[in-house]
């Protein structure tokens, strides 16, 4: 348990008066931008972000995660009073929440959703503590083949495991990559498809890409689908919480299920969207009320909450541990490590210990906070969104402009992110996946690093990538995972035609929907 | 206008085929050959500009073949496909929201161009409380000028980010 130690000495770093103010003031805020629809987490942490370059990292990375909490829990808050997940993981919460609210059980709803959150949270985190070690250990063998299949990897399993049109995931990648491959060139220093503009030797940065695709496109979702609030007043009774809070043990099988699920698919980058559905499909299946799923079942809320809560904090384990993050806000966070000067991956493990046990301490102590913050916050926040959104719109647009400014001082930037939010609109309409686009924005410079050391090293030959056992393994699986969907399509002529793909792609197109 | 969903989805991968062509055209320059020490710097992005390309067709095929299937097939498969397709992409109605939403940050963005931040944000929330919400003159004049002032507390003050000022404000003194 060398862990142990280190988390205590965490705690030492993260319980002080000044990280718990961070610490407040980021949930807060998160709960802000999990509330607004069109301000989502991974938009959020982007804008903060060029806020936080002047602060030391172990506080910046402090401020973002909690932020991270807070929209997370935010999101449950408007699903379950209005029926609009504030965030895009928060969709399967609507589906039994809001029926629960309208029979007059908004509070139960709520601390139901809390609560449950709050455990897979805690699951998320405790995995982190014991694995994270573990996993950065092992990844210190690496060299750049392991690197390259790692990547990949990470990449085939959302094209494998996306549900979607494979195709169009493939896409999404491939526009990151090129957008990551924009300005100057690592390993020659040549400038790359900058066509002679001046302003994109500079390079794309993938802040502006998520503030784009998430921000603006969502915004303009937002608006397209024509916005109406119709809520359910909750009104918060503390013998009504505790009463709750007693009857959450009773379903420790849809907990225990759906923390699992949330950790597999924060861990692998399935992120905090596809878990919360998938754990909903396996509690309907397999639950013994699955059948009242839907009609304002208390374990349809418990499910997709504790695997969207797992999944959250556990995408934030490949990250620290091996550099690949889990989800586009972990990805988002993982840019900023970069620009505070630290390298994410195993070596930050023994260069900075204090600031990744700090972080993790941080999480246990953020997610508490967390939960005790939104019970409180509910009427405050219920009352903010009785606010048209024709006046709470361009409030966000702002902010969405200005944050693209403040990414480098640029107003070529600001049009880059104008772009981007039509093309993010555009394609959340059309089902294309936009987590994978922004994954590749970041991972791009160091895949085709990893993929061009290797041939380096190798003299430019394929082969180096199936030479060891591992990184043989990691290649195969991730072709395997690339196949996929081709073998399920062949499975699907031959038995007949199967409901899985049909299920996938409506929690598709359920999730294009906030 | 009626945008249906199925000619959007051609026109955004028509749109992606296009966007991987030009990154493969880009790619060139930098020479996309296997030299003696690896690939040379033109070799990633032209793989990948040619899988955009290549996903991108695969999707339009995907589209084209969907549509004729549900067109000729009765039957299960062809009422699954049309649940998605009955949807339009956007109507008239909608087009015009969206319009009327997007515009007016164009233009916010074109005039912080020219005549630095705040002054866009100014005269766009002034526009966007005044016609779109349809408060009153003073009323909007009140929040637009909140706005432009809390920003700038937050940025100038509180994060030392200074915002793009623009001539006037500079006249004026302000940097």
């Amino acid at each position: 348990m060398g862990n142990f130690g280190q988390l205590m000495d965490g705690f030492a770093i993260a319980l002080t008066t000044h990280h718990i103010m961070v610490m407040v003031i980021g949930v807060l805020l998160g709960l802000v931008v999990g509330v607004l629809p069109g301000l989502g987490a991974p938009n959020g942490v982007s804008l903060l972000l060029p806020l936080t370059f002047t602060m030391d990292p172990i506080s910046a990375i402090i401020l973002l995660t909690s932020m991270y909490w807070g929209a997370l829990f935010g999101g449950s808050t408007t699903s379950i009073l209005f029926n609009i997940p504030g965030e895009p993981s928060s969709v399967a919460t609507t589906f039994d929440g809001y029926p629960m609210a309208k029979r007059g059980e908004a509070v139960r709803a709520l601390t139901l959703a809390f609560s449950s959150a709050g455990f897979g949270a805690l699951v998320g985190v405790l995995v982190i503590t014991l694995l994270s070690g573990w996993v950065a250990n092992f990844a210190l063998r690496f060299g750049s083949p392991e690197y390259f299949g790692v990547y990949f990897l990470a990449f085939a399993s959302f094209i494998g495991m996306s549900g979607g049109s494979p195709f169009k995931t493939l896409v999404c990648i491939m526009l990151g990559l090129a957008a990551g491959t924009v300005g100057m060139d690592t390993i020659s220093g040549e400038g790359r498809l900058t066509f002679g503009i001046a302003d994109l030797t500079r390079g794309i940065s993938f802040l502006i890409v998520v503030i784009g695709l998430f921000g603006l496109g969502e915004l303009l979702v937002t608006v397209d689908e024509g916005y109406k609030f119709d809520g359910v007043k909750a009104k918060l009774s503390l013998s009504v919480i505790f009463r709750t809070l007693l009857e959450l043990p009773r379903y420790w099988v849809t907990l225990l299920r759906s923390a699992l699920v949330g950790c597999w698919m924060g861990i692998t980058p399935g992120g905090p969207t596809a878990a919360s559905f998938m754990s909903y499909a396996l509690g309907r299946r397999f639950s013994r009320r699955g059948r009242f799923f839907g009609k304002g079942e208390p374990e349809g809320i418990v499910a997709p909450e504790t695997a969207d809560h797992s999944a959250g904090s556990c995408a934030l384990l490949p990250m620290l541990a091996l550099g690949v993050p889990g989800s586009a806000t972990a990805a988002v966070m993982m840019g900023g490590l970069m620009i505070w000067g630290l390298s994410p991956g195993p070596m930050l493990f023994t260069t900075r210990p204090d600031f990744v046990w700090g972080l993790i301490a941080s999480m246990y102590a953020g997610n508490l906070i967390a939960v005790v913050l939104v019970l409180t916050t509910v009427p405050l926040f219920a009352f903010i969104l009785r606010a048209p959104f024709s006046v709470v719109g361009p409030l966000i647009a702002i902010i969405c402009v200005i944050g693209a400014y403040t990414v480098s001082n640029h107003m070529f930037d600001v049009w880059l992110a104008l772009i981007f939010g039509i093309v993010g609109y555009v394609f959340k309409k059309l089902d294309y996946p936009l987590a994978p686009f922004v994954l590749a924005v970041v991972l791009g410079d160091k895949a085709e690093d990893a993929f061009r050391q290797s041939m380096l090293s190798s003299g430019g030959s394929l082969t180096v990538f199936f030479e060891t056992p591992l990184v043989g393994t990691m290649m195969g699986l991730g072709i395997l995972l690339l196949l996929l969907p081709l073998l399920s399509l062949l499975f699907g002529a031959i038995f007949g035609r199967g409901g899985g793909a049909d299920a996938g792609e409506a929690a598709d197109h359920q999730t294009s929907r906030p | 206008m009626e945008i249906s969903r199925n000619t959007m989805e051609v026109a955004a991968a028509a749109t992606t085929a296009l966007v991987g062509a030009v990154v493969c055209y880009g790619s060139l320059e930098n020479g996309i050959a296997w030299g003696e020490s690896g690939p040379q710097p033109g070799y990633f992005p032209f793989c990948i500009g040619s899988l955009i390309v290549a996903g991108s067709l695969a999707n339009i095929v995907y589209t084209l073949w969907k549509g004729a299937a549900r067109a000729s097939a009765v039957g299960p498969a062809g009422e699954a496909a049309g649940v998605v397709a009955a949807e339009p992409f956007i109507d008239g109605t909608r087009l015009r929201q969206l319009a009327a939403f997007f515009l007016p940050i164009l233009a916010m963005v074109v005039i912080s161009a020219g005549l630095g931040l705040y002054i866009g944000m100014a005269l766009y929330i002034f526009y966007a409380m005044r016609v779109s919400v349809g408060y009153r003159t003073i009323t909007s004049l009140l929040i637009s000028a909140a706005v432009v002032l809390i920003n700038f507390f937050i940025f100038e003050t509180v994060f030392l980010v200074p915002l793009l000022k623009g001539p006037i404000l500079e006249y004026f003194g302000i940097y």
